[in-house]
C-alpha cells in the first residue's frame, strides 16, 4: 500500500504528456521524422541509426497537478496539501507515461526510382495512461462520512498500460514536385497489456429515515472489468524470487519481444503537400491498428447489486440464515476470471501541420547546403496540431513554431505548445550534422527545467543517425 | 575551427540546459508524515417487531411472563482483519430506539472467537418504556465507545451474540420496538 501511494504521487509529479512529438513532427533533417509522417519530404540517400541509440524517447506529464502541489518545502501539512490537490483534480485528470527506444532504424532510396524511399526498423514502447479515480481516492482519504447521499462511480477507474515491441516498414513515395505520401505497415508484439475502461455502477451510503436502517450501502449496477495478457505469467515471480525465476521471467518477456507475445497489426499514412514553393501542409496518422490477445491472458469481471443496510438481530424476521456480510457481497457481486481472448485497438495519434519558409540563402556557393542539394531555407514557421485518442476521450495540443537552419551543420526548432498540461510549454530541438553523423536532442517545458517540481508534463527525445 | 566552437557551443547550451534542470523547494521526506484518516459511517445491526412476534398469543390474558429474553448470535468477522488491527482506532456504535410497548428493553451485545467463547466486554443499552400503540414513541438514544484497545481484543471475533430482555409481558401489550444502529469507523493509516 505505502509502495503503490508513493509511486503514484512519484509518477503524478515527476513523470512526465501524451506522446506528442511537436519538436520532431515535420524535422525532416532526422529521419525519425518519417516515424511520425510517412509522406514527409525528407531527401536522404541513406541512413542507419546507431543500435539502441537512434532514438530514446520519454514522455509523460499530469493533468491538473504538479509535484510541488504536494511535496512544495512550505512549512505547510503535507496531509493539507494532499488534501486540497485532491480537491483540485478531477476524474477528468490523468497521468500519462511515454518511453520509446529506438532498437534498429535504417533507410534506403529507391536505385530505380530516386522519388521512392523505404524505411524500417524496430522499437521498443512502453505506454501507460491512468485517469485520476477521484471518487476512490477520496473514499478512502477522507471515507463516507462528509459524502452521505453522494454515489462514488465506479467509471472514475479507467486506464490502460501497454509494453511492445514494434517492427515496421515505410515507403515514401515523392508522387509529384508538390506532393509526397508515405504509409507504414507494422507489426506489433505486445509483451504486457493492461486495460480497464467504460466502466460503470455506484457505491453510494444512503439515509433511510424511512428504512430498516439508518442508512443503506447500495452498489448499484456494478460493471467492472480489468483485461490483462502477460502478466499471470509473471506474478509468481516476486523479490524473493531466485535469480533463475527472474532469469525466466525475463527470457518469457524477449520471447514475447521476438514475436513470441500477443500480435497485431497496423499502419501509418502521411501526406506533404507543397502549397508553392514556400508554403506546405501536412498530415498524418500513426498506429491505426489492433492488437489480438490470445496468450496469458485473465479478465477480471465484477458485475452486479447489493444492498447492505446492517445485520437484522435479535429477533429476525426475514427468514434467512444468520447472515454473512461478505457471503452475500461475493454472490452479489461475483469477481470472475476469465481467459477469452480479446480485441484492442491502439491508440491512434493524428497530426497535421502548415509551414511557411523563407529566407532561401543562394549566394551560388551552397555553403550551407548539402553538395547536390538545392539551397534550403533557412528559416520557417508555423502551426501543428496533434490529437491522441485515449479510453476516455482524445487528447490535444497545439503549437507553434519557429525552424531556423543556422549553418548546415546545426538546425533548431523552438515550439510553443498548448495542451492540456500547460499553457506555458516551450519546446527546443537541437540538430547537428558534422560530416555524415547526426546528433539530436529535444525536449518541452524548457521553462520549468529551474524547477521540474513544478512541471506538468516533461518531454525529451535524442538520438544518433548516420544519413547520407 | 570556427564551426567548431559554435558547435561546441550549443552542445554546451544543451548539457547546460540538462545540467540545471532540477526539482527545488520540494521535500520528499514529507511523505513520511502523510497520515490518512478516512472515517467512515456504515450500519451496525437493526430490528424492528411488535408485541405479537416475541408473546405468544395463546397465552391467557391472566398470564404475566416474568422475562422474556431472545437471543440470536451471527457471524462477524470485520475486525478480524491485520487492516483493522492495525489502523482502526476507535468506533463508536450509535444506537436509537424508538418505543411505543409500555415496557422497558434492556438490549445487550458481545463477541465471541471461533470457539464460541466469549472475547471482550458485554455492552448493555436500556431502551425507555413506550406509551403504547398509537402514541409518539419514547426516543432512546445511546452511544458506545470501542477503544484501540477493545479493537485488538475483539480482532478474534467472528461472531456477534445478540440479547434482549423485557420483563412482566403479558398479551394485553402492544406496541412497536424499533432499533437502529450504525458504526462510526475511524480510521489512522501512516505511510
Amino acid at each position: 500500500m505505502k509502495g503503490i501511494i508513493c509511486l503514484i504521487f512519484l509518477l503524478y509529479g515527476f513523470l512526465l504528456n501524451s506522446q506528442n512529438k511537436e519538436l520532431l513532427y515535420d524535422f525532416v533533417d532526422v529521419p525519425q521524422a518519417l516515424l511520425l509522417n510517412p509522406g514527409a519530404n525528407t531527401n536522404f540517400k541513406f541512413h542507419a541509426g546507431l543500435p539502441l541509440l537512434s532514438q530514446f524517447h520519454i514522455n509523460g506529464g499530469l493533468r491538473g497537478a504538479s509535484l510541488h502541489d504536494v511535496f512544495a518545502d512550505d512549512g505547510r501539512n503535507i496531509n493539507e496539501k494532499i488534501e486540497i490537490t485532491l480537491a483540485q483534480l478531477s476524474s477528468k485528470d490523468y497521468l500519462t507515461f511515454t518511453q520509446q527506444l529506438e532498437i534498429l532504424t535504417i533507410g534506403w532510396r529507391n536505385k530505380r526510382n530516386e522519388n521512392i524511399y523505404y524505411s524500417a526498423g524496430i522499437y521498443q514502447e512502453l505506454d501507460f495512461i491512468g485517469y485520476f479515480p477521484k471518487d476512490f481516492a477520496v473514499l478512502a482519504y477522507q471515507g463516507n462520512q462528509d459524502f452521505i447521499n453522494q454515489p462514488f462511480k465506479l467509471s472514475n477507474i479507467s486506464g490502460s498500460g501497454e509494453l511492445l515491441m514494434t517492427y515496421h516498414f515505410g515507403y515514401s513515395k515523392k508522387v509529384s514536385k508538390n506532393f509526397t505520401f508515405g504509409a507504414r505497415a507494422k507489426l506489433y508484439s505486445s509483451m504486457l497489456h493492461l486495460r480497464s475502461a467504460r466502466n460503470s455502477g455506484t457505491f453510494t451510503t444512503v439515509e433511510t429515515p424511512q428504512g430498516n436502517n439508518v442508512y443503506q450501502h447500495i452498489i448499484s449496477n456494478a460493471d467492472v472489468i480489468v483485461r490483462s495478457s502477460g502478466i499471470s505469467s509473471l506474478r509468481e515471480i516476486e523479490a524473493e524470487s531466485t535469480s533463475a525465476e527472474i532469469k525466466e521471467g525475463i527470457n518469457k518477456l524477449l520471447g514475447r519481444a521476438l514475436l513470441g507475445g500477443n500480435l497485431g497489426i497496423g499502419l501509418d499514412a502521411g501526406f506533404t503537400h507543397m502549397i508553392n514553393d514556400q508554403l506546405s501542409i501536412t498530415g498524418s496518422f500513426n498506429d491505426l491498428g489492433l492488437v489480438y490477445y490470445t496468450k496469458d491472458i485473465e479478465t477480471y469481471s465484477a458485475r452486479g447489486n447489493y444492498v447492505f443496510e446492517g445485520f437484522e438481530t435479535p429477533i429476525q424476521f426475514s427468514g434467512q440464515d444468520p447472515e454473512n456480510f461478505l457471503e452475500e457481497l461475493e454472490e452479489a457481486v461475483p469477481l470472475d476470471t476469465l481467459r477469452t481472448n480479446y480485441l484492442t485497438m491502439r491508440p491512434l495519434k493524428l497530426n497535421g501541420s502548415i509551414k511557411y519558409s523563407f529566407n532561401k540563402y543562394d549566394d551560388g556557393t551552397c555553403y550551407y547546403c548539402i553538395a547536390g542539394e538545392s539551397p534550403p531555407y533557412q528559416d520557417a514557421f508555423g502551426l501543428q496540431l496533434f490529437t491522441q485518442f485515449r479510453p476516455k476521450r482524445p487528447q490535444y495540443a497545439a503549437s507553434v513554431f519557429y525552424y531556423k537552419r543556422w549553418f548546415n551543420f546545426l538546425r533548431t526548432k523552438i515550439a510553443y505548445t498548448i495542451d492540456e498540461y500547460s499553457l506555458y510549454n516551450v519546446g527546443f530541438l537541437i540538430s547537428s550534422h558534422i560530416q555524415k553523423i547526426n546528433f539530436y536532442i529535444s525536449t518541452n517545458n524548457i521553462l520549468e527545467y529551474a524547477n521540474l517540481a513544478k512541471a506538468r508534463g516533461v518531454s525529451m527525445q535524442f538520438g544518433f543517425n548516420f544519413i547520407l | 575551427m570556427k564551426l567548431k566552437k559554435v558547435c561546441t557551443f550549443f552542445y554546451c547550451i544543451g548539457f547546460f540546459a540538462c545540467i540545471v534542470a532540477c526539482v527545488k523547494d520540494v521535500d520528499f521526506d514529507q511523505i513520511e508524515d502523510v497520515v490518512l484518516t478516512p472515517v467512515y459511517e456504515v450500519d451496525f445491526i437493526y430490528s424492528k417487531f411488535d408485541t405479537s412476534q416475541f408473546i405468544d398469543s395463546s397465552i391467557p390474558p391472566t398470564v404475566t411472563l416474568p422475562e422474556v429474553v431472545i437471543s440470536d448470535t451471527l457471524n462477524y468477522d470485520l475486525l478480524g482483519t491485520d487492516f483493522v488491527v492495525e489502523n482502526l482506532e476507535q468506533v463508536i456504535l450509535s444506537f436509537e430506539f424508538r418505543n411505543t410497548i409500555e415496557r422497558e428493553f434492556t438490549f445487550s451485545f458481545g463477541f465471541l472467537n471461533d470457539s464460541n467463547q466469549r472475547i471482550g466486554s458485554s455492552y448493555t443499552v436500556v431502551a425507555s418504556a413506550g406509551e403504547g400503540s398509537n402514541t409518539d414513541p419514547v426516543l432512546t438514544s445511546e452511544v458506545i465507545l470501542l477503544d484501540k484497545s477493545d479493537i485488538t481484543t475483539l480482532s478474534a471475533a467472528t461472531k456477534l451474540i445478540t440479547e434482549i430482555r423485557v420483563q412482566n409481558v403479558n398479551v394485553s401489550l402492544s406496541g412497536v420496538l424499533e432499533l437502529k444502529s450504525k458504526g462510526t469507523y475511524f480510521i489512522t493509516y501512516e505511510l
